[in-house]
C-alpha cells in the first residue's frame, strides 16, 4: 500500500505549518510571562 | 569546496560558525547563570521557570541529533513510518504532563528522579534504577557527542574527532558557568533557531524537488519507503512511541526540569511542548525521501539529513544546517549534562559517600561532576563504535522497563519495591535479547510488556501500602 503524492504532500505540508506556528507560541508566551513577572 | 562524503563548507566557514556560536552560548550561559545561588539555584534554576522556558526546554531538549539528524536516517531507511514513528516521540511528553504535576505536589522539595525511587522504593530498586537510569544518560551523551562530530565532519570535512570535542567542550563549559538557568535560558533561543531552520530547509527542499518528482522517483528506486504497511517499519512505530515514553518517564533530565518549574507550570508546560515538537520528526525527516530523485549517494545513514540539505542547498544550505543542529545538540548535550551530573552528585556522591555533605559542598562538587561527565563522555565519543539510531534503539531495552515501576509508583499506592525492582531487571533482561535474537525495533516493546506484567502482577498479588506524605519531607529527600 503506497501513499499517493497527495497525502504525502498534505502530511510534509501541513507539519511544515504547524512547525511554523511553534516560535509564535513560545514568543506568545514569553511576552505574556514577561509582563507578569514570571519568566524565572 | 567539497571535503569528504560531498561536504559542501570548507573547513575554515565551518570553524568560524563553530567559532561565533560557541562564544554566543558561553557568554550567555554565564550571563544567565549569574544570579543562581546556592544549590536549588544552580541545579533547579531556584524552582521558578515559567511557561515560556518551560515549554521550550522541553521542546528543545527532545529536539536533540535524534530529530535533526536520526529523524532523516530512519525516513531513509524505514520511510514514511520511519518519521511517523520519531513524531510519536510527542506522546512521551505529553504523558509526561499529569507525572510532572504529580511529582511537585508530591515532592515540593525533590531534586532527582533518583529521591523519588528511593523514598519511594527503597534502596536496592533505587539502585537497579540508577544503574538503568545512568547507563542511558550515557548512551544519550554519547550518541550526541557522536552525532556533533558527524556532523561537523560530514558538513565541513573537519575531523570527526575534533568537531566532537569542541562541542562537547564548549556545552560543558557553559553548564558548569550557570548551572539549570543557563540550560534553560539558552534553551530558549536555541528553539527558536531550530524552528526557524527546519522549516526553512524543509520550504526550500518542497520548492526545489516538489512532491511529484520525490514521489515518482522513490516509487522507481526505492518503493518501500512510500509503503504505508512496511512490517518493520510499522513495529518501529509502536517501538518508538514506547522509547519516547520510557525516556522522558524515567530520566532525570525531565524530572530535574519538573522540580524547577513553577507551580502549576509542569502540566502546561509539558503537553504544550509535547504538542509543538509532534511536527518536527516529519519536517526534519522528509528530505530524506528526496535522496532517489536527487541521485545521492549516502555513505553512511546518519549522514543523510546534513548529505540531502549540502546538495539541495549549497553552501548557505549547508551553514543553516550547521546552525540549526549545533543548537539542537547544545540544547540536549546541556540539558543531560546537568540532570545526569545532578543524578551523580545527589544519589552516587552524597547518596553513597558522602552522606553528611553540606549544600555548599554540593554546590561546588557539582561544577566538576559537570566537568567530570563531560570528559567521560569524550572518552566514549572518541572511537565512533555504532550509529546513532542502533546505539538509541540498544538503550530502548533500558529505558522502556522503567515506564511501569516510575508511572505506578507515582499513582498506586499498592505498588511494592520488589514488583518494581524486578520489572526493571527482567524487562530490560528480555528487551536486550529481543533486541538481538529480532531486530532493534522490539526492543522496548518487549520490555515494556513484560515489565507491565510483572508490576500489575506483583502490585495484585503483594500490595503495599505506601504513604504519599513521606516523599514531601524536606530533609530526607537529599539525604
Amino acid at each position: 500500500m503506497i501513499i499517493s503524492v497527495t497525502a504525502l504532500a498534505w502530511l510534509v505540508s501541513a507539519a511544515t505549518l504547524a512547525t511554523m506556528a511553534a516560535p509564535v507560541v513560545l514568543i506568545i508566551f514569553w511576552i505574556r510571562d514577561l509582563l507578569k513577572g514570571q519568566l524565572w | 569546496m567539497n571535503g569528504p562524503h560531498g561536504a559542501s563548507l570548507d573547513p575554515a566557514t565551518g570553524w568560524l560558525i563553530l567559532t561565533a556560536f560557541s562564544i554566543l552560548w558561553v557568554i550567555l550561559g554565564a550571563y544567565l547563570g549569574r544570579r543562581s545561588s546556592g544549590l536549588e539555584g544552580y541545579m533547579l534554576a531556584g524552582r521558578k521557570v515559567g511557561m515560556a522556558l518551560g515549554t521550550a526546554t522541553a521542546m528543545a531538549t527532545w529536539v536533540t541529533s535524534n530529530t535533526t539528524m536520526a529523524a532523516p536516517q530512519l525516513a531513509f531507511q524505514m520511510g514514511i513510518w520511519g518519521m511517523l514513528g520519531y513524531s510519536l516521540g510527542a506522546v512521551g511528553l505529553m504523558m509526561f504532563a499529569p507525572l510532572a504535576r504529580r511529582i511537585r505536589i508530591l515532592m515540593p522539595y525533590g531534586f532527582t528522579s533518583g529521591d523519588f525511587v528511593r523514598m519511594r522504593y527503597g534502596r536496592f530498586t533505587w539502585r537497579v534504577f540508577l544503574l538503568i537510569s545512568l547507563l542511558y544518560a550515557f548512551g544519550w551523551l554519547v550518541s550526541m557527542g557522536m552525532a556533533g562530530g558527524v556532523l561537523v565532519n560530514a558538513l565541513t570535512g573537519i575531523d570527526y574527532r575534533i568537531g566532537m570535542s569542541v562541542i562537547l567542550a564548549v556545552c560543558v563549559l557553559y553548564t558548569m558557568l550557570g548551572g539549570l538557568k543557563a540550560v534553560i535560558g539558552t534553551d530558549f533561543i536555541q528553539t527558536l533557531i531550530i524552528l526557524f531552520g527546519i522549516v526553512a530547509l524543509a520550504w526550500l527542499a518542497i520548492t526545489q524537488v516538489g512532491f511529484d518528482r520525490m514521489h515518482e522517483a522513490a516509487l522507481t528506486k526505492r518503493p518501500e519507503l512510500l509503503n504505508l504497511l512496511m512490517p518493520a517499519a510499522i513495529m518501529f512505530l509502536f517501538n518508538n512511541l514506547l522509547f519516547g515514553i520510557g525516556e522522558v518517564f524515567h530520566s532525570n533530565v525531565w524530572w530535574s526540569r519538573a522540580f524547577a518549574f513553577r507551580e502549576g507550570i509542569g502540566f502546561k508546560a509539558y503537553f504544550t511542548a509535547g504538542l509543538l515538537w509532534m511536527p518536527i520528526p516529519v519536517v526534519a525527516g522528509f528530505v530524506a525521501l528526496t535522496v532517489p530523485a536527487l541521485n545521492l549517494n549516502v555513505p553512511a545513514a546518519d549522514m543523510v539529513g546534513p548529505l540531502v540539505a549540502a546538495k539541495l542547498l549549497g553552501s548557505s544550505g549547508a551553514v543553516l544546517v550547521f546552525i540549526v543542529v549545533f543548537a539542537a545538540l547544545a540544547s540536549s548535550l546541556d540539558s543531560l549534562l546537568a540532570a545526569t551530573s545532578d543524578l551523580i552528585l545527589t544519589d552516587i556522591y552524597k547518596g553513597h559517600f558522602r552522606p553528611q555533605a553540606s549544600d555548599d559542598e554540593l554546590a561546588r562538587a557539582a561544577h566538576w561532576m559537570i566537568l567530570g561527565l563531560g570528559l567521560f563522555a569524550w572518552l566514549l565519543c572518541l572511537p565512533r563504535l555504532t550509529t546513532l539510531a542502533q546505539l538509541l534503539y540498544f538503550m530502548g531495552a533500558f529505558v522502556a522497563s522503567t515506564i511501569w515501576p516510575i508511572a505506578a509508583g507515582l499513582f498506586w499506592r499498592r505498588a511494592n519495591p520488589r514488583g518494581a525492582a524486578l520489572a526493571m531487571i527482567a524487562g530490560t533482561a528480555c528487551g536486550l535479547a529481543s533486541y538481538f535474537l529480532i531486530g532493534f525495533y522490539v526492543a522496548a516493546l518487549v520490555s515494556a510488556v513484560v515489565s507491565m506484567s510483572i508490576v500489575l502482577l506483583s502490585t495484585w498479588l503483594r500490595p503495599d501500602d505506601f504513604d504519599w506524605a513521606s516523599l514531601a519531607v524536606s530533609g530526607e529527600v537529599r539525604s
